[in-house]
């Protein structure tokens, strides 16, 4: 997909203005957050669960490379053909090389952040193959045009009459109540699964101990798309990796009460290696692509590295005022809410994404239901430093500490607007680094007489 | 590996290895893992219990059976209510408990290729292990032990040795440890919890829309 996060304020202030996306964002993120807080209340030790699982991400990522190289090991013994990218052009020559060679011309596709990461639809579509999006919620972005709007539930922002109406036109199918539409799809979709020469799947998990990729779904599409053809890739960020099985199981009991709060989605699949000698079904090739795009450089800074510890519950988009107002889209590409700020601008050039972190409140809610506490508003600041230019603002270090002194406050900013009213020409002062980066970025409140001297004069015109 | 695909491995590895020493991690030791269900409840009575307590939401039914026959009585009740005409089965795994004779008045359909187990209304599989606290079924994919029979047709029936009642995701590990063949793990294991679902479309519950839209669970009740 196209990359637009450089429109976000224009987008995000088109989307505060669109009624209906505000209906659906309120219902929507009301059901994840009901759904997951009937599923925590009754979770017996949950704290403990979340801090193990937390241990066990960071774990992953404080041996990264030692892991990386273990599941490629093990991966390569259980029979699987692992391959490396740098970039989103190597993930996609990789991919597509594998197509031709296995002169694929249906694939079919379980859903996976990451595929549209590396934007891997349209290249494989260029080899002549039919591609084909398989969870119902992508399969209805995928007919439409457009690309997901949420991390778990992609087509959110579709409505039942918009999926009547795209299902007639794609696809000549005609039907009215959800039951209706969903078999529709099973059936369409039925079809590609039984002729696919080939399934791409993303990974919510690789186990280093074993060479395992681990597959979270609800539909039983990613089931299909690894059971019946020839071949499977599993595309993979390298941060996926857990260090062990019993890491991996740690993480199953959190991330789908998270995500849907669910106590286990509907399939989870343990994938070690091609099908054994003697079965009759599954993948009879599988490929494990572990992508690095721009991680990689993420791991040398103790801060931001704490991103990569994300396993996409969605929780965190869910609770966050922004996300609720302005929805997925707005966001400018694939990854969205406040986790997406952070990849975003981490895995995007800087350029692209110098306004994302400030859309943001700081009010916290991500950092507070994040199962694996991920401290998104401390990250959010370190981000905005950066586009900022680096190593902190004096000028904002010296506004900060007034802004905790309101005595010191009110004559510094009294002192200010008795020299410039309007505060328009602080930004041209010469001599003093920052200032004008850190006035252009405010709008100053307007000038207001002080509230004593309007009770002072309120009074006087009372009295005479 | 291409020579650019060997590049890229050793310059991501690189990387991640000078990230690491530049920055090292301090990983605070996690707490013990809370307990779930004790190990001995999970042999008992009450663990048939509970496990069909946490499946009733899923619309998930558990059958009690006592004995073989009683299994093979309640497979047949499954096929008439799915209105079944075909089915599929595991080997070796489901063999002596009379299921093809209870359903004898269906077509068995060979495992094979997808195509034509599509056919099949009905699949049946054996839990090699069945998580009490999550209501997942484990099943391990091996010759015989087909993963489109849990998977292609419309209904599923899985059935749940005693032995295999465990109390949480915690097993995952010893069960593919269990079922590894020469130090090798299994391909293939899956923990299924419910029947395919899907809320995609205004956030509507829909069964079925992929896998099986309808999941019946058979205990077998005894010592083996
Ligand atoms: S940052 Fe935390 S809450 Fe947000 S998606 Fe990732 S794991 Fe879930």
């Amino acid at each position: 997909m196209e990359v637009t996060t450089r429109h976000f304020r224009q987008s995000s202030a088109r989307a505060c203005r669109d009624v209906n996306l505000r209906a659906v964002l309120d219902h929507t993120t009301r059901y994840f957050q009901s759904k997951r807080q009937a599923s925590l209340e009754t979770f017996e030790g949950r704290d403990a669960h979340f801090a193990r699982a937390r241990a066990a991400r960071l774990n992953a990522l404080s041996r990264l490379p030692e892991l990386l190289e273990q599941l490629e090991a093990n991966a390569i013994a259980a029979g699987t053909i692992v391959h490396w990218a740098a970039d989103a052009a190597e993930a996609r020559a990789i991919i597509v090389g594998i197509a031709k060679a296995a002169s694929a011309r249906v694939i079919v596709k379980g859903k996976s952040m990451v595929t549209e990461e590396v934007a891997l639809n349209p290249a494989l579509e260029e080899t002549g193959a039919e591609v084909w999006e398989t969870d119902l919620g992508e399969f209805i972005v995928q007919l439409a045009g457009e690309p997901p709007s949420h991390i778990i539930a992609p087509a959110v922002h579709k409505s039942r009459q918009d999926v009547v109406e795209l299902f007639a036109e794609k696809l000549n199918l005609h039907g009215e109540s959800i039951p209706e539409l969903t078999l529709l799809a099973r059936r369409a979709l039925r079809e590609k699964f039984l002729s696919a020469d080939m399934g791409v799947t993303g990974a919510n998990m690789a186990v280093a101990e074993t060479g395992s990729v681990i597959l979270v779904e609800n539909e039983g599409n990613i089931r299909m798309s690894t059971t019946c053809p020839r071949v499977h890739v599993a595309l993979m960020s390298l941060e996926k990796v857990v260090a062990t099985m019993e890491d991996a199981a740690d993480l199953l009991r959190v991330l789908p009460r998270s995500a849907t709060g669910q106590r286990m989605s509907s399939y989870v699949s343990v994938l070690t290696g091609p099908r054994g000698e003697g079965e009759t079904d599954g993948a009879r090739e599988m490929h494990l692509v572990i992508l690095d795009n721009g991680r990689s450089e993420v791991l040398a800074d103790p801060v931001l590295r704490e991103a990569l510890a994300c396993f996409r519950c969605g929780a965190c988009l869910n609770v966050c005022p922004v996300y609720q107002t302005i929805g997925g889209h707005a966001y400018g590409w694939i990854y969205s809410g406040p986790i997406g700020t952070l990849l975003s601008s981490l895995l995007l050039p800087r350029s692209e994404t110098r306004d994302l972190p400030f859309g943001c409140t700081l009010c916290g809610a991500c950092k507070r239901t994040c199962p694996l506490s991920i401290d998104h508003p401390k990250l959010m600041l370190a981000l905005r430093e950066r586009t900022a230019g680096g190593g902190g603002n004096p000028i904002g270090a010296a506004h900060a500490l007034l802004a905790r002194h309101p005595l010191a406050y009110r004559m510094a900013v009294g002192a200010a607007r008795a020299v410039d009213p309007r505060l328009d020409l602080l930004a041209r002062l010469p001599g003093l680094p920052g200032l004008s980066r850190f006035v252009d970025s405010r709008r100053p409140p307007e000038l207001k007489t002080p509230f004593t001297a309007r009770r002072r004069k309120k009074t006087q015109k009372e009295r005479s | 590996m291409s020579g650019a695909a060997t590049e890229s491995r050793a310059a991501i590895l690189a990387t991640l290895r000078k990230g690491v020493a530049a920055a090292p991690f301090a990983v605070p030791a996690p707490p013990a893992r809370p307990a779930s269900v004790s190990v001995t409840d999970s042999v008992s009575g009450d663990a048939w219990e509970r496990l069909a307590a946490v499946l009733a939401p899923l619309e998930v039914r558990l059958r009690m059976a006592g004995t073989r026959a009683e299994a093979a009585k309640h497979v047949a009740d499954i096929a008439r209510e799915r209105h079944a005409s075909t089915y599929t089965r595991w080997d070796t795994a489901l063999d002596g408990l009379g299921l093809d004779e209870a359903l004898s008045s269906l077509t068995r359909l060979a495992p094979g290729c997808c195509q034509e187990l599509a056919q099949a209304d009905l699949g049946l599989a054996l839990a090699h292990g069945a998580l009490i606290e999550s209501g997942s079924m484990v099943l391990v994919a091996a010759p015989g032990q087909h993963r489109a029979a849990s998977l292609l047709p419309p209904a599923s029936v899985i059935l749940v040795p005693r032995r295999a009642l465990l109390p949480d995701v915690s097993y995952l590990p010893a069960l593919l440890v269990r079922h590894s063949v020469n130090g090798k793990l299994p391909a293939c294991l899956n923990l299924i919890t419910g029947p395919s679902s899907t809320a995609d479309i205004e956030l509507v519950l829909v069964r079925g829309v992929h896998g099986p839209g309808v999941l019946d669970l058979v205990g077998l009740d005894w010592d083996d």
